[in-house]
């Protein structure tokens, strides 16, 4: 058991191209050799989001770059890696496809094991990479496209808490700088503009806290500060910068309370020694700091893991893919990308899950 | 195992899996399957019980060839990050081939090659006439005038349509998709260009945000 493999990973599943080396199973735990993330933020911005079609031309011809630069930077040639691990899914599935590809081309011509590996389970287990931590745990994944606690009980055993009915926090972020006209992504931009503003100017709204759980919801937030926005903007002919400021803080507060008072549920509901969190939102100091207080109040470890590692990366899909490998579990070369893919499958569906299935 | 070198041939570029193998220049093994969706799943195990029928296994292949389209986005895709993946394993050389110098291999003359483009528009290449301008989109009505009245035969999507136009006949391709892009690849092996790469042709569709940010006040 205490091999040392080292395991090259590939993620693509939304707007950045990464790949990654990572050992572990040796005795001083895990180690990343190299990390790539190519971000596209420069191919988006004209469009005030996430095209998917640019996205997914863009993974297709930058994954192997990618890769190469990986190895390259771990000093590994392909014979030295024992397995090639990749985001089969939930996310844009041209970007997954392309992963998933160019991972079975990789896989299929160096002759060694495919794993395919949710995206999800990727952050959440980010924890034990970061370190070391034991199961169980709980964790908040909150990003762009994500927003749920999980109750982490082994590499491949989630239970999910509670998660948005709707938009992830991140997209409210995005929207709430759009609506404004701060640069993407939005998360840093709002972040720094709410830093001067006033919290208590505006009243927004703290979405489905009255009721009992963990499930939140943000769409509401979003609708509220642009009407908050256009009253200005009718009243005046635009906004001030103190408004601007203000309208940030208020929105901010409002995510804040909702996160931390959701996390303080979902601790007292599991007990949970740790809580974790993963996700671009993590990155977010006012919310990192409220929900460390709430860690604290229950008596839970708090982990946050470097901004580099709580942001999509393909280290997270190594290892992850690693816990996998070293359960037995192997991948064909039949393996199938999916766009939605529930970390937990016991749980009933969230309210708002399209048609085709929960997204995650 | 087969003794000259081993060319594969990939291409998903439409509603198909195909692929071909080449010993040398003598074709081994083929497939070309029709399928709407699912080839993201399909190609890689479709082409390894291919090579294994063969007699081959996967680091036996020398030369990649990469059917780039245009067609479907996601479908040519498939086929250009699977062959990149694969090259970077087996340092061998990919070559990436357009379906309008697949449709041409073969012919000694040049020929107008149209590739369908939905919206009932074609997309129009000349091969084979020396220097090879860029592909434009047309319909038979559209034809620009250097192309009308050619007499260039024509091979592809409509093919007796802009025949009709051309004044050239109306020919099919010489050999299956796959095979011919196996070919190209196989005769440009030394100089493979660059990584292979899709050939759009058409815009990712997305406009810019149509609600403009406020005014900021002083």
């Amino acid at each position: 058991m205490s091999q040392t493999l080292a395991i090259l990973g590939l993620e693509s599943s939304c707007d950045d191209t990464a790949a990654a080396v990572v050992r572990a199973g040796g005795q001083g735990g895990a180690e990343i050799l190299s990390s790539i993330v190519t971000g596209q933020g420069d191919l988006h911005a004209a469009f005030g989001g996430i095209v998917p079609e640019i996205a997914a031309r863009a993974h297709a011809e930058r994954l192997d770059l990618c890769a190469e630069a990986a190895l390259e930077r771990a000093g590994l040639d392909l014979s030295d890696i024992n397995a090639v691990a990749v985001t089969a899914g939930p996310g844009l599935i041209g970007g997954v496809m392309a992963g998933v590809m160019c991972a079975k081309g990789i896989a299929a011509g160096a002759g060694l094991p495919l794993i395919g590996v949710n995206h999800l389970a990727g952050h959440a287990l980010t924890p034990r990479l970061t370190d070391g931590l034991g199961f169980p745990y709980l964790v908040l994944l909150v990003s762009g496209g994500h927003c749920q606690f999980l109750q982490v009980e082994g590499p491949e055993s989630f239970r999910r808490l509670g998660g948005t009915i709707d938009d992830a926090p991140g997209e409210a972020f995005d929207k709430t700088a759009r609506l404004l006209g701060l640069p993407q992504p939005g998360g840093p931009a709002v972040e720094a503009e709410a830093a001067g503003g006033d919290p208590r100017r505006f009243a927004f709204p703290r979405p489905l806290l009255d009721r009992a759980g963990c499930d939140m919801s943000f769409s509401g937030l979003k609708t509220a500060l642009r009407r908050a926005r256009d009253e200005l903007t009718v009243a005046r002919g635009g906004i001030t910068r103190t408004d601007r400021a203000d309208l940030c803080a208020g929105f901010q507060a409002a995510v804040r309370d909702v996160l931390a008072e959701k996390a303080r549920r979902a601790l007292a509901a599991t007990g949970a020694p740790a809580f974790a969190v993963a996700g671009g939102v993590a990155a977010n100091r006012a919310i990192r700091a409220a929900l460390e207080t709430v860690a604290g109040a229950a008596g839970a470890r708090f982990i946050a893991p470097p901004l580099a590692l709580c942001t999509d990366n393909a280290a997270m899909i190594a290892w992850a893919g690693y816990e996998r490998f070293r359960l037995g579990r192997r991948d064909g070369l039949d393996l199938r990308p999916r766009p939605r893919w529930p970390l937990d499958a016991r749980s009933p569906a969230m309210l708002g899950a399209g048609k085709r299935g929960v997204k995650a | 195992m087969p003794s000259d070198l081993l060319t594969l041939g990939l291409d998903t570029s439409a509603a198909h899996c195909a692929a071909a193998l080449l010993s040398g220049e003598r074709l081994l093994a083929q497939f070309h399957e029709e399928m709407a969706t699912g080839q993201a799943e399909r190609l890689m195990p479709m082409v390894e019980a291919m090579l294994r029928d063969a007699g081959a296994g996967w680091d036996d292949i020398a030369v990649l060839g990469a059917g780039i389209g245009p067609g479907n986005f996601t479908g040519v895709r498939i086929t250009v990050a699977a062959a990149r993946g694969l090259a970077l394993a087996l340092k061998a050389p990919a070559v990436g081939v357009s379906g309008f110098e697949a449709l041409a291999c073969g012919r000694a003359e040049p020929v107008l090659v149209s590739l369908d483009a939905r919206r009932g528009q074609s997309y129009l290449a000349i091969i084979g006439g020396g220097e090879e301008a860029a592909p434009l989109t047309a319909t038979p009505e559209s034809l620009p005038e250097g192309m009308a009245g050619s007499g260039l035969d024509v091979i592809g999507h409509e093919a007796e349509r802009f025949a009709a136009v051309t004044g050239g006949r109306a020919c099919v391709p010489a050999m299956p998709l796959a095979e011919a892009i196996a070919r190209r690849a196989h005769v440009r092996r030394h100089k493979p260009g660059p990584r292979p790469a899709p050939l759009y042709l058409r815009r990712a569709d997305a406009a810019p945000p149509s609600d403009p940010p406020p005014a900021l006040l002083p």
